[in-house]
Formats: structure tokens, C-alpha cells, sequence
């Protein structure tokens, strides 16, 4: 048996003159993420519908991609009847079936006739529905306001029933916005981010700064499983894994304590400088939040962002904390993000940092440092790990 | 491997084990069986329990033979909470007008995860817990002990020694004025539990000479099996957890004969090898303590602690590496092949309350942070000690900060 799903998709349908792009774009995600958890499937394009269709027993790991695949505003688990009343009206009926088995009772049900030879109108087919409905199931209500479910029939090329569709991420096809590269730690923040920015079309590798063994192998793992979850977005991703313990030792050595963090970030920014260049990468993308630690306040920034003319995106640069742990918490980040293995040692940050850098002193003292042989050598050594898009368990 | 870090865990004597494996499977009935396989399992039970009674008796002037009764329990950490969950049993059967009866818990600030999480535990649920702090030393001021005492203080639990500092505490000391300020309070003495996990086998201990009422053992830090502990305890104990009434019913479930023997067969062989394996344990520390005095900004934890100090266990020693986060020299040692860890294995997890001992002692927290602990134990050798200062020195001064 075969299960489809009908998907709603959204801003996609504001574009107007790349229009078929993006649309090409999306069916192609989402044929190839699907090929790449391992699901036989046929991605059917109408006007404004697409349709996919996978073996039964794939319908689970379908419905982890549908949810987590950008450009997709909503999927629904839809019935496929010719186009008859009692076809219809029959599987409407089951549909109906399924959700009175949750216990669910007040519904409303909707049509959409754009096949004008059906015998019914849209009205008169929503009503009969519910007068069928209402037979056949006592105890069930219609309510059109706030129905706890709703049945939705759609008379196209061919006649469709389902019920509410499930939330998808919504936003645009990966890839639509160009590559970025995510600046990945192990905390809360930066996993959002990417998230965010997936959901804008951009397609993302992450890279991760390893300092051991200041960080540990744990750490490290965790930015691992950050990974899959941020690939799981994207469709896919790369994680540059950028030994650091040199250069952290050199900063901590020569640079003024209050500087330390700024200087390791500048730093930072300038291997992401570099590897997003290689990459063809467009942005770089960051969680940072104004004033959230001492590092991330708008001075500091400038002088962060100055080892690169790539735009830096901070997607979470107005958001609230709390805000953001809600993303991480529903995307399924927060739960790795706040095991306890530390991103950067704690021996590294100081105890009363600089907090508004200005731009030619602090870049002196950066250039004073003499980093560039260092960052050049951890380039390098620099590896990727590849992190294929996988099926997690919720 | 240089293994450094016997107070985590030893490695088993593999031939005692095999042979504690083939009798229990040769006696394989229920020792609470009625039929003849039942009766023989019981006796072989039973023989280990006194195999083990007097091994613990042995490790002191052997007053314990006589006195008090063993427990088999799955370790240590079950040995404790039976003792410490008795309390709660007996607050809830003093109820008063539906309310728990008010009680205490007297302990210190230095115990194992063992007594303290469930300290902690139970003052959760309204068992009121007071805690004492060690000297500087590590050392718990008897004094201290006996003025914390309240009138409805229903046990105090004081551990034998530490298991990250080796700090020995003065248990008989702390049993007789406990005992004093109960007579002054015109109450009876509360139990005194003693976690003595890192005691069997490496100091003199006995707990009736030392006048407590119950202690705690496990087999796998004298080189046994883990699952296989003990609890010695005198007088009667008013178990949380009931079933078939096994192990007088304080340790309810079918016992581990596999584990009774081997316990006991380890216990044996390390209070008959004590006074040699301690004496070594002496020799290495004060090898490790001159070694470290070479590496500059290294200190052993207290500040001050030498070798040959009677107030320490020889197996274990803490050692500060100002500058470089435990955790971080830890790490490194194992990549160089030497395996210590940070204060206690059982909560390198949590950041905090991994230093919770160090930071009691008033050690500042930088400096406890970037400590650890090397322990010794019967097959460790003075090649041991010098792999690690060799490579705790080349460590140090590549990655202090």
C-alpha cells in the first residue's frame, strides 16, 4: 500500500518572476532528501499542490523529512477517490473515522472545486459532508469557528480528501538563498540559528572550533549530534571540525586577559573567513544576540565581523533567550545543546571582559598578536565530517 | 596503561573470581530454599559471610567477630542507603497526627555521592539533614560532631575515608562523644553509619571496636567483583525496602552467591596482605609527594600534606595543578597512558559538586578545580608513579595557562 501526502506550500507562491525555480527547487529537495533516508517515492507537481507518494511502511521517516524540509508549509496524509460523490463521501467518511477514534468530535468540513464538471459546488459538497458525517458518527458537532478537526476536499485533476495538515517549517527551498557557513558550538544559540537560516533558503555547512584537550572528545560529539539536527534542515550538511588549541594558547599567553574571548572570535572569524570563501559560501551565520555575554555587544561585533566582507547574519541577534530555547526545544537541539561537556574552557574566558571594543585599538592589538601563521596551519588541519541527513527518533 | 586509579575501581583478581563462579554454580539452589540444593547454597552462603565477617575483623583488633551481623547488598552505595533510608522508615512509623515524625540526619560535608545525594534525598522529603565541615586537613573535628547533635538526631553518618583526599576520620573519637552528647541531651545514642568503602583492606578498621553501628563495603575497590558489597551492622536495622526477608531482612532478594564468595575471597586476601600493601602504598605516596615537589606550581591537596602523615590513607592523594582545569589533565594523562581522574568518578558529571570535598575544606575553588586524585593499590609500582609525574610535568607545562 502506498501512502500520500499532499503538501501546502507558502511564500513559494509569492515569487513571481523565479517562481518556477523555487518550485523546481523544492520538488528536487524533497525527492532527494527522501532518497537519502532511504524511501521509494514519486514527487508529483500540480498547480500549487505537490504531491508525495511512498511505500506505507516508510510513512513515519516521510513525515520526519515533510516536517523538517523548508519550502513546505504543511502536509496532510490525503485519500486519492475518483471523482464522485460516493467516492468522496466515502473517504471522507474514513477520514472522519479516524479522527473520532482520538476522540475528537466538533469538525467543519472544507471544499475546493477547481474541476467545474463535479456535480457539486464547493458549498453543497462541505454540506454534504457534513450531513454525512453527522449520520454516521453520533456524538460529533460541526463547528466552523474553533472544530477540534477539520475535513478538507479537493476536487483537482483528481479528488483528494484528508484532514488538518501538520505544520511544516514553511520559508523556502534549501539552497534557493546560496551556502552559508553556521559558526557551530556546542551551546544553545547557534543550532537555532541555522535553523532559522535554513528556513530562509540557505543551504548550510558548520564550523566547529576543537580545542583539545581543553574540549573534550565529548564536546565534540555533541557538536556532532548538533549537526545531524541541523542537517536534518538542510538536507544534509558539512561539519569542519578546525583544531584551536594552538591558537587558544597563543591568545591566552600574549593577549591582555580582558581581550582573550574578542581576540579568539576575531580569530574565529577570520578561519570562517577563509573556509566560507573556499566553500563558495556567500554569508557567514553566527547566534549571536545583542548583549547576551560581554562578546556580543555591537562594538564587539565590529571588530568580530571586521576579518571578513562576507555579510554576517545573526539571525538571533534581537531574539529573547527564552525565545530561542523554545526553537531549540521544538526543533530537538536544547536536549544535546545542555549536556554538560563545555565548548570552551572556562580557563579561557576572563574575568572582566571588554565589552565595548573600539575598532582600530583592538584590531592593533589583533594584529599584534601575529595569529596568521597559526590560523593558516589549523586551516589545514582542519577536517570534514560529513553529516547525512538521518531519521531521528523523537 | 598506567593505571592510577584504584579508589574508582581495581582490577579484579581474575582467578578468585573463576573460582567464586564455579562453587556458586556447583551450589546453585536458593539458599532460601527448603530442599537439600537450597540448604547447600545456605551454607555456602553463610560460610562466606563469615569468611568475609572475619576478614573485616581482621583489618582491626577483631572485635567484629564477635559482634554485629554482615549483609551481602550489591555495593557499596546500597549499603549506605540501606542505613540511611532507615531513618525515613522510622519517621513515617513514629507519624504523629498523619505528619512524619520530625528527625535528623547528622553527616558531613565530604561524604560520597553515596550518603550524600541521599541525604539530600531525604531531605526532600522532610528528613531535616545537618551537615558538618572538615578542618582544613579534611579531617571532621569530632567536637564538632558531638555539638551538632540535636535531640531528634535518629543517625549520624560519618565516612572512614575519603575517597578523594584519603583523609582517615576519627571515628572512634566521634563515636564516644556522639555517645556523650546523647547522655547530655537525656537521649539514647543515635546509630552512627560509617561509609568505609575505601577503608576495607587499606587501613586498620574495625568497625565494633570503633563503636558504630553499621558500615558499608564493596568488594570491587579490594579487587572483586563489582555488584557484591556489604553492610556490617549491629543491633537491628529497620530496612525501606522488604521481600522475601533475605539477609535478615535488611537486604531483601535472592543473594548473589557468585558475589558473596568472591567478596569474601578479596576481602581476605587484602586484610592478610594490609600491613605489606600499606606499606608500599607509604612508599609510592612518598615517591609521588617528592616527585610532585619537583614540578613547579604542583601541590598536593590539603596544602601541606607529606608522606608518612597518619591522617591520610597512602592510596589516595589530590593533586592540584594550578593554572590547568582537572578535567583537562585528566584528559591528557589518559591520551599519555595514565588513567587518575578528578576527585570521585561517580560525579565527574557535575562540575560543582565534583569539587563539593575540596571546596568543604576551604580549598579555593581555582585551585580545587584543577586538581585531581591518583590512588594506588596492591599491584602498583614506583614505574607507576614515575610514568605519571613524567608525564603530568610534560603535560603541565604544555598546556598551563
Amino acid at each position: 500500500m502506498e501512502a500520500l501526502y499532499l503538501i501546502k506550500i507558502g511564500e513559494i507562491l509569492l515569487k513571481l518572476g523565479n517562481r518556477k525555480e523555487f518550485e523546481d527547487r523544492l520538488r528536487a529537495q524533497l525527492g532527494r532528501r527522501l532518497a537519502a533516508v532511504g524511501i521509494e517515492r514519486r514527487v508529483e507537481v500540480f498547480p500549487g499542490r505537490y504531491f508525495v507518494i511512498v511505500p506505507e511502511e516508510s510513512a513515519r521517516k516521510a513525515e520526519f523529512v515533510l516536517a523538517r524540509t523548508p519550502g513546505v508549509n504543511g502536509y496532510a496524509r490525503a485519500i486519492k477517490t475518483e471523482k464522485t460523490v460516493d467516492a468522496v463521501m466515502a473517504a471522507a467518511l474514513e477520514v472522519a473515522r479516524s479522527r473520532v477514534a482520538q476522540g475528537k468530535r466538533s469538525f467543519k468540513a472544507e471544499s475546493r472545486r477547481s474541476d467545474k464538471s463535479f456535480p457539486l459546488g464547493s458549498f453543497e459538497l462541505s454540506a454534504e459532508i457534513g450531513t454525512r458525517v453527522l449520520e454516521a458518527f453520533p456524538g460529533t458537532r460541526v463547528d466552523l469557528h474553533e472544530p477540534e478537526f477539520t475535513i478538507n476536499a479537493e476536487i483537482r485533476e483528481r479528488a483528494y480528501v484528508y484532514a488538518d495538515p501538520e505544520p511544516g517549517p514553511r520559508g523556502l527551498p534549501v539552497g534557493s538563498g546560496g551556502k552559508g557557513l553556521l559558526l557551530l558550538s556546542g551551546g544553545i544559540d547557534s543550532p537555532v540559528a541555522g535553523y532559522m537560516m535554513a528556513r530562509r533558503g540557505l543551504d548550510l555547512d558548520a564550523l566547529y572550533f576543537h580545542a583539545y584537550p581543553y574540549t573534550s572528545q565529548e564536546a565534540r560529539d555533541k557538536v556532532e549530534s548538533l549537526a545531524k539536527v541541523l542537517a536534518s534542515y538542510t538536507g544534509g550538511t558539512s561539519l569542519w571540525v578546525a583544531p584551536f588549541t594552538e591558537v587558544q594558547m597563543k591568545i591566552k599567553k600574549d593577549a591582555r586577559e580582558d581581550l582573550t574571548t574578542l581576540m579568539m572570535r576575531t580569530a574565529m572569524m577570520r578561519v570562517a573567513d577563509v573556509l566560507a570563501k573556499r566553500l563558495r559560501a556567500n554569508c557567514i551565520v553566527t547566534g549571536e544576540s545583542l548583549g547576551q555575554v560581554a562578546s556580543q555587544t555591537a562594538e564587539n561585533m565590529r571588530l568580530t565581523q571586521s576579518s571578513t566582507d562576507l555579510p554576517v547574519l545573526r539571525p538571533l541577534v534581537g531574539m529573547d533567550k527564552e525565545d530561542t530555547i523554545r526553537i531549540a526545544k521544538a526543533i530537538g537541539s536544547y536536549e544535546i545543546s545542555i549536556l554538560p561537556y563545555e565548548d570552551c574552557c572556562v580557563l579561557f574566558s576572563p574575568k572582566h571582559p571588554m565589552l565595548k571594543a573600539r575598532l582600530e585599538r583592538e584590531k592593533a592589538a589583533y594584529d599584534e598578536l601575529g595569529l596568521e601563521g597559526l590560523l593558516q596551519d589549523c586551516l589545514q588541519r582542519t577536517e570534514r565530517v560529513d553529516i547525512g541527513m538521518s531519521v531521528q527518533e523523537q | 596503561m598506567t593505571y592510577l586509579d584504584w579508589a574508582a575501581t581495581s582490577p579484579p583478581d581474575a582467578g578468585a573470581l573463576a573460582t567464586a563462579a564455579a562453587a556458586a554454580a556447583a551450589a546453585f539452589g536458593n539458599p532460601s530454599s527448603a530442599h537439600a540444593a537450597g540448604r547447600e547454597a545456605r551454607s555456602v552462603l553463610e560460610e562466606a559471610r563469615s569468611r568475609l565477617a572475619a576478614a573485616i575483623a581482621g583489618g582491626g583488633a577483631g572485635a567484629t567477630r564477635a559482634a554485629g551481623k554482615v549483609a551481602f547488598t550489591s555495593g557499596g552505595t546500597e549499603a549506605d542507603s540501606i542505613a540511611l533510608l532507615s531513618v525515613l522508615r522510622s519517621a513515617l512509623n513514629a507519624r504523629r497526627g498523619g505528619a512524619m515524625k520530625e528527625l535528623r540526619i547528622l553527616t558531613t560535608s565530604v561524604e560520597h555521592a553515596a550518603v550524600f545525594e541521599e541525604a539530600r534525598l531525604l531531605e526532600s522529603l522532610g528528613i531535616a539533614v545537618d551537615l558538618v565541615d572538615p578542618g582544613p586537613d579534611g579531617r571532621v573535628d569530632p567536637a564538632r560532631v558531638a555539638a551538632a547533635l540535636r535531640k531528634d538526631t535518629a543517625l549520624v553518618a560519618v565516612m572512614a575515608v575519603n575517597n578523594e583526599t584519603g583523609a582517615i576520620q576519627k571515628l572512634a573519637d566521634i563515636a564516644r562523644g556522639v555517645e556523650d552528647a546523647a547522655r547530655a541531651l537525656g537521649r539514647r545514642p543515635p546509630r552512627l553509619h560509617a561509609d568505609a568503602v575505601q577503608a576495607l583492606g587499606k587501613i586498620r578498621f574495625d568497625p565494633a571496636a570503633l563503636g558504630i553501628s553499621s558500615a558499608a563495603f564493596s568488594a570491587h575497590k579490594i579487587r572483586g567483583p563489582r555488584g557484591s558489597g556489604a553492610l556490617w551492622y549491629d543491633g537491628t536495622l529497620e530496612p525501606l525496602v522488604v521481600g522475601g526477608g533475605q539477609e535478615g531482612g535488611v537486604r531483601p532478594g535472592t543473594e548473589s552467591l557468585q558475589g558473596a564468595l568472591a567478596f569474601a575471597s578479596a576481602a581476605e586476601a587484602a586484610v592478610a596482605a594490609l600491613d605489606r600493601n600499606r606499606e608500599r602504598a607509604r612508599s609510592l605516596e612518598a615517591r609521588l609527594l617528592g616527585g610532585l615537589a619537583a614540578i613547579r606550581g604542583a601541590a598536593a591537596l590539603p596544602l601541606g600534606r607529606v608522606a608518612g602523615d597518619e591522617r591520610y590513607s597512602p592510596f589516595i592523594l589530590s593533586v592540584a595543578f594550578p593554572g590547568l582545569s582537572g578535567e583537562v589533565m585528566v584528559r591528557s594523562l589518559s591520551d599519555a597512558g595514565v588513567a587518575v581522574s578528578t576527585g570521585s568518578a561517580c560525579s565527574s558529571n557535575a562540575k560543582r559538586s565534583g569539587r563539593r570535598v575540596l571546596e568543604a575544606m576551604g580549598i579555593e575553588s581555582e585551585l580545587a578545580l584543577s586538581a585531581i586524585r591518583v590512588s594506588t593499590g596492591e599491584t602498583s609500582e614506583e614505574k607507576d608513579i614515575d610514568r605519571f609525574l613524567e608525564a603530568a610535568d610534560d603535560t603541565y607545562s604544555r598546556l598551563r595557562t
